[in-house]
């Protein structure tokens, strides 16, 4: 019983950090909370279905193409729902606009995919039990992620970039890079990342419009338990997200997990309203 | 003699009325067609059940009319598609009613769309049958024309929890539902059946159909001593998810419930066809093989007459069979009672006793307009489905 509560916990955790890592990497370049983090999410899954099993791609040429597409969905949010809201009105709109977009992608979803789940292919077909891959797939992608983002913000110029923009908007454009090109680039990425977490979590949650929603809500627990704009932190509070909502769903069952979910969120943000692994800023008055 | 303006109106209006009042209307030329109106939700996410339903109302309208008509008047579907949408069926219904003139509406085929239609068929005084489960549509005094022709969804939950107790013979029984509305109303309303019918309730639950892992309900469920698990829920991948975690638990244990657990998405679903063995959906003896692999004579006789004209394989033949007996049972109320006339027609159904559709027997009066009989809802295996129909769960064979 244990063994299964940590499996499930893990895996179902790991989506939701790569989740939160999305909202993060999408945070970092334009200070903008997307909600169409959870929904590239649920297209991972979608695509993912769609390529290997509708057109019977391989793995190898599928996921790539995943990534690439969702990489193309976060590209259109910064186009449709960020860009226009940062350049001409008040900022906290783009909650608005992204929600908007959110909901479109989600009913195209349901109106060309349809409102069932459907199946997710078995990626490599091992384990059986809480072995089974379904499990650690998505813990995998997680690692794998985290260790590709630190070698970005730390060894690439690129990566370096990115973490000038996020820290000082303006005077990285001061430097003259190029704030513009270095958002769109952080989008894109976020789409993949967000894609590869539908994807990797695919066995688990089936391709399946209404993930997307999901995904959204407890991909943002973590984001706000870590701290704004802290991998680490939505890492770490996203596998103790997904262990406590497994907990809790043996513990009290069904539609209780997800109240003990969100009071536990509540009374973490009373006392450490930065999250665990954020710093409070302070503000100049 | 010289007319002023107002007199001039005056008398212009007192002769529109004396015609209008006066006169009296046309009588229906008797070639004139029934027209029956069908509120069907043909497209949207929920429209499998209305493509079948589709297919038996043509096949009878057509049958009918080759046969003659009724007393030389032919029988006009009138077919609005309400796309499962409670606000365009209210409208279809306002236009059944207000434009087109139909005689008697069959349909929806959904319960919230039969929530929001029933009051204003009942004000129009427009008969009507519906197969929606939800047990409220159905008030001889609220809604005076409104009939089931299938079963509701306690006559459901008897057949489950008989299926249960009596044939299984648990002790310990499981219920799970989903977080909708209807998840947890049928599944609290099938617990506490089962509690009064003497069997322990182990273990009741609403899980949230999105929820990845259903590992911790399941363990519950075994871990409370679970001999059957009752399901109420109509999410697919839901009821998938449970099937493959009793199999990656090794666990046996049967599975009765909601007729979608024999969907054929959940098919594509399960890991291998063996996790949606034991797992015992409501059916119907009308349209269900025996051991033989049989049908009853009376529904062979209607796939007979079906063979080459209407498509079973990616529908379900109850829902083509209560399609037919629909529009059969409006014919025979207009032609037995000689009228189109709402008191007529209602008259007729309130006088029926035992009447021998293909789908079911169908008994109204004008305290009970719940047609269908309790006993010919049984169980079937989930994954049998052939052409439309199910084999008969162990126990009935």
């Amino acid at each position: 019983m244990l063994a299964t509560i940590i499996a499930s916990g893990l895996a179902t955790g790991a989506v939701y950090a790569l989740v939160g890592i999305t909202y993060n990497t999408m945070y970092a370049t334009s200070r903008v909370m997307s909600f169409t983090a959870g929904q590239v999410g649920m297209l991972g899954g979608v695509l993912g279905s769609l390529y290997m099993i509708v057109w019977g791609l391989p793995l190898l040429l599928a996921l790539p193409l995943v990534l690439a597409s969702c990489a193309l969905i976060g590209v259109i949010t910064e186009y449709v729902a960020v860009r226009p809201v940062l350049k001409s009105l008040e900022q906290h709109l783009y909650v608005l606009s992204t929600l908007a977009l959110s909901l479109m992608f989600q009913q195209v979803t349901a109106i060309e995919w349809g409102t069932e789940p459907r199946p997710f292919p078995k990626l490599f077909g091992l384990g059986t039990g809480i072995s089974d891959e379904k499990f650690w797939i998505p813990v995998i992608a997680c690692i794998l992620t985290i260790i590709g983002l630190e070698y970005l913000y730390r060894y690439t110029l690129l990566g370096r970039a990115f973490v000038a923009v996020a820290e000082d908007n303006y005077a990285a454009q001061a430097l003259g890079l190029p704030e513009r090109n270095l958002r769109i680039a952080s989008y894109a990425l976020a789409g993949a990342i967000g894609g590869l977490a539908g994807f990797s979590g695919g066995e688990l949650m089936l391709a399946f419009f209404a993930n997307g929603a999901v995904l959204n809500f407890y991909g943002f627990v973590p984001v706000a338990l870590g701290g704004l704009g802290n991998n680490k932190g939505a890492v770490i509070g996203g596998l103790a997200l997904g262990l406590f909502q497994q907990a809790a769903n043996f513990m009290v069952g069904g539609i209780f997990a997800s109240v003990a979910v969100f009071a536990l969120f509540i009374i973490v943000l009373l006392f450490v309203p930065q999250g665990f692994f954020g710093s409070a800023t302070a503000r100049r008055v | 003699m010289k007319l002023s303006r107002r007199e001039m109106l005056l008398a212009a209006a007192s002769t529109v009325s004396a015609a209008s009042m006066g006169l009296a209307r046309p009588a229906l030329a008797q070639t004139d067609p029934i027209k029956i109106g069908w509120l069907a939700a043909l497209t949207g996410p929920s429209s499998a059940p209305a493509v079948g339903f589709n297919r038996g109302v043509v096949f009878a309208a057509e049958a009918i009319n080759a046969a003659g008509g009724i007393k030389g008047r032919k029988i006009e579907i009138i077919t609005r598609d309400t796309q499962g949408d409670p606000t365009k069926a209210v409208n279809a219904t306002q236009e059944m009613i207000s434009q087109l003139k139909v005689q008697a509406v069959w349909g929806p085929t959904n319960s919230g769309e039969s929530l929001a239609v029933t009051p204003i068929l009942a004000r129009a005084k427009m008969p009507n049958l519906h197969p929606c489960v939800v047990d409220t549509l159905i008030d001889p005094v609220k809604f005076p024309t409104s009939y089931r022709i299938a079963p509701s969804n306690t006559q459901w939950d008897d057949a489950v929890r008989n299926y249960t107790l009596k044939i299984l013979k648990a002790k310990k029984v499981a219920v799970l539902g989903d977080t909708t509305g209807y998840g947890v109303s049928a599944a609290n309303a099938s617990a506490a059946a089962i509690k009064k019918d003497g069997a322990e309730v182990v273990y009741l639950a609403n899980i949230d159909a999105t929820q990845p892992d259903m590992n911790p309900d399941m363990l519950r469920a075994k871990n409370a001593g679970a001999e059957a698990i009752v399901c109420w829920s109509v999410s697919t991948g839901m009821l998938a998810r449970l099937f493959n975690t009793r199999a990656a638990m090794g666990w046996d244990v049967p599975f009765i419930g909601h007729p979608s657990m024999s969907s054929g998405e959940i098919g594509s679903l399960i890991e291998k066809p063996a996790n949606w063995e034991k797992v015992y959906a409501v059916g119907y003896k009308s349209c269900s093989y025996d051991a033989a692999g049989k049908l009853p004579a009376h529904s062979q006789e209607l796939v007979d007459r079906l063979k080459g004209k209407v498509d079973l394989k990616d529908t379900l033949l109850w829902w083509v069979a209560a399609g037919y007996d629909a529009i059969n049972l409006f014919a025979k109320a207009i032609e037995t009672s000689g009228s189109t006339e709402s008191a007529a027609i209602t008259g007729y159904l309130n006088s029926l006793k035992k009447f021998p559709g293909y789908f079911g027997t169908y008994t109204y009066s004008e305290t009970e307009h719940n047609g269908y009989q309790t006993e010919e809802v049984v169980m079937s295996a989930a994954s049998s489905a052939r052409d439309g129909a199910f084999t008969l769960a162990p126990g009935y064979l």
